[in-house]
Parts: C-alpha cells; sequence; structure tokens
C-alpha cells in the first residue's frame, strides 16, 4: 500500500518535473558578448539564454556597408577570438533566421 | 452469529473516546476539503479567457495594434497580451506579438520579421513570425537601450525576393512596453 502510494508520488513529482522542463525549453534565445583583450584582439563568447554554450555557431564580423570581414565559428568552449578589423563594424552572432545577436563595436567591452 | 456480534460490540466498546481536538480536526478536515474544491472556481474567468485567447475566439490577442500595408502586401498585428514584456534568461526581456496576413497574402510571403529599431540588413530584421498565416507570433526582444520614442520594424521578405517594410511606434505597438520603460528608466 505504501510503495503505491509512493509510486504514485513519483509519476506525480516526475510529471511536475517534466512540465517545468518543457516550460524551460520553450524558447531560448541566442546570447553574445564580446570584450577588447588588447587593442588589436577581441573575444567573443556566445550562446543560449538558457545559460547553453554554442559551439559551431556562426560569428561575422561585418563592416557597416554589410561586407562580411570575418566569418568564424565557435569553439568548443564557445568562444572566437580575431583580430579587431580597422574601422566601423559589427558583430553578428547567427543562430539561423531570426534567431541573431548584433554587437556594435561600439559595444565592446575594454 | 451472536459471538461475532459480540467480538464488534467488544470491539466498538474498547475504541477510546475521540479527544475535543480530534473532533475539531475532523470537522475543519471536512471544510478545508470544501475549500479545496471551491477555491479553483475563482480562476474560472480568467481560464476561459485563456482559453478563448489561445483558441484565437477572443482575437489575434489582448491588444489588435491595427492593419499595416507593407508593400503590396497588408497585415494585421496584435499585443499577445496587455502587460510588460517578460525576462527570457540572459537575453533580457521580450515581448510577444502576433499577426496575420492578409488573405490575398497568403502563399506570397515567406518569411515575416518585427524588431525595435531599423534593421541593417534582412539577416538582422529580427524576430522571425512562425506558425499559420492566419496567426503567427514572435518573441520580440526589447534591448536594454529601447527608448518609449523608439520604432518597431516589420520586415515581410517574399518568395519572389522582394523585400519590404514598414514602421510602427512602439507607442503604438504596444503601450504597456512604453509605460515600462518609463518605469524602469535608469534601471540596469
Amino acid at each position: 500500500m505504501v510503495q503505491t502510494k509512493l509510486f504514485a508520488l513519483g509519476r506525480l513529482a516526475a510529471g511536475a518535473g517534466l512540465c517545468l522542463a518543457s516550460a524551460a525549453a520553450w524558447a531560448h534565445f541566442p546570447i553574445g558578448h564580446c570584450k577588447a583583450l588588447d587593442e588589436t584582439t577581441v573575444q567573443c563568447k556566445g550562446g543560449f539564454s538558457d545559460g547553453s554554450n554554442a559551439p559551431g555557431l556562426t560569428l561575422d564580423v561585418i563592416s557597416y556597408d554589410e561586407k562580411i570581414l570575418l566569418s568564424n565559428k565557435l569553439d568548443k568552449n564557445s568562444t572566437v577570438t580575431f583580430k579587431r578589423p580597422p574601422g566601423q563594424f559589427y558583430i553578428l552572432f547567427d543562430a539561423g533566421a531570426g534567431h541573431v545577436v548584433e554587437i556594435d563595436h561600439t559595444e565592446i567591452d575594454s | 452469529m451472536s459471538k461475532v456480534i459480540a467480538a464488534r460490540t467488544e470491539r466498538t466498546a474498547s475504541k477510546a473516546p475521540a479527544s475535543g481536538v480530534a473532533l475539531k480536526w475532523k470537522r475543519w478536515r471536512f471544510y478545508l476539503s470544501a475549500l479545496v474544491l471551491i477555491a479553483p472556481l475563482a480562476y474560472l474567468p480568467e481560464y476561459f479567457e485563456d482559453l478563448a485567447l489561445s483558441r484565437g475566439d477572443a482575437g489575434l490577442g489582448q491588444r489588435e495594434v491595427g492593419e499595416f500595408a507593407v508593400g503590396p502586401w497588408s497585415v494585421r498585428l496584435a499585443e499577445w497580451q496587455i502587460a510588460p514584456p517578460e525576462r527570457e534568461g540572459l537575453a533580457g526581456y521580450v515581448k510577444l506579438f502576433t499577426l496575420a496576413q492578409c488573405q490575398e497574402c497568403i502563399g506570397h510571403i515567406k518569411a515575416i520579421y518585427l524588431r525595435v529599431g531599423e534593421p541593417r540588413s534582412l539577416r538582422t530584421a529580427g524576430s522571425l513570425f512562425s506558425g499559420s498565416p492566419y496567426r503567427q507570433m514572435a518573441e520580440v526582444l526589447i534591448p536594454e537601450r529601447t527608448g518609449p520614442d523608439d520604432e518597431m520594424w516589420l520586415t515581410l521578405e517574399g518568395w519572389d525576393g522582394a523585400v519590404h517594410q514598414a514602421r510602427v511606434p512602439l507607442s503604438e505597438a504596444s503601450p504597456s512596453t512604453v509605460q515600462w520603460l518609463q518605469q524602469r528608466k535608469g534601471r540596469p
């Protein structure tokens, strides 16, 4: 009898856990952050809003006139390091259509 | 037979009389059970409102923004809920919008995007609407730097490659978001 009750409680807890997990998995947005390691080098880290990493995610460095200056993929640590191009540019984390993050060159942390 | 009756009488007699606390608890347990059954009734109106909204019986969303001409097409835009943006983990705050394509547009539009501020390119056109052409949804990121006077940009991409855009003031698209922005002014 006690075992049956425990089993029912266990099922209830598992169900609640799955519901919560599905709510957490409802949506996640790409996120990105870039900082200047020195005057010529920039390091960017990308991932998703649920805290997960995104190795292999495309990161493009694009000039204001829409020329792709550099195209990289995030490494296994979800980071990428590149030489800072001259002029005005922005960094684009691209996780697919509608799932992008833009970071302007003025928003790179020093 | 008489033995059985005698045994039952003996068992009943051996039971200790219930204490006052136990009696009270029994009575209040009954009231508590009734309360547990009745309490959810208070949430019924909200439940039916949510149900009507998700079924589409209450329209596109809690607040329809209006119909907007975008190039040769037009779309109806709505706020899913009259509420401030919601926190979406590390990404920041997002706001859910819904949209319906005009009857003649269906089949001609490849993708619809929405964002705060002018997009630099099609890649940065914002959140992509998903769902049937009669009701598509998109969660739009409200960036930290967003101001109450900012505009939302709708970008429609056709199957023929044509791209058309329209601007909607944020104050028109979501007054609740503007109110929220004004309240949190200066806060990170």
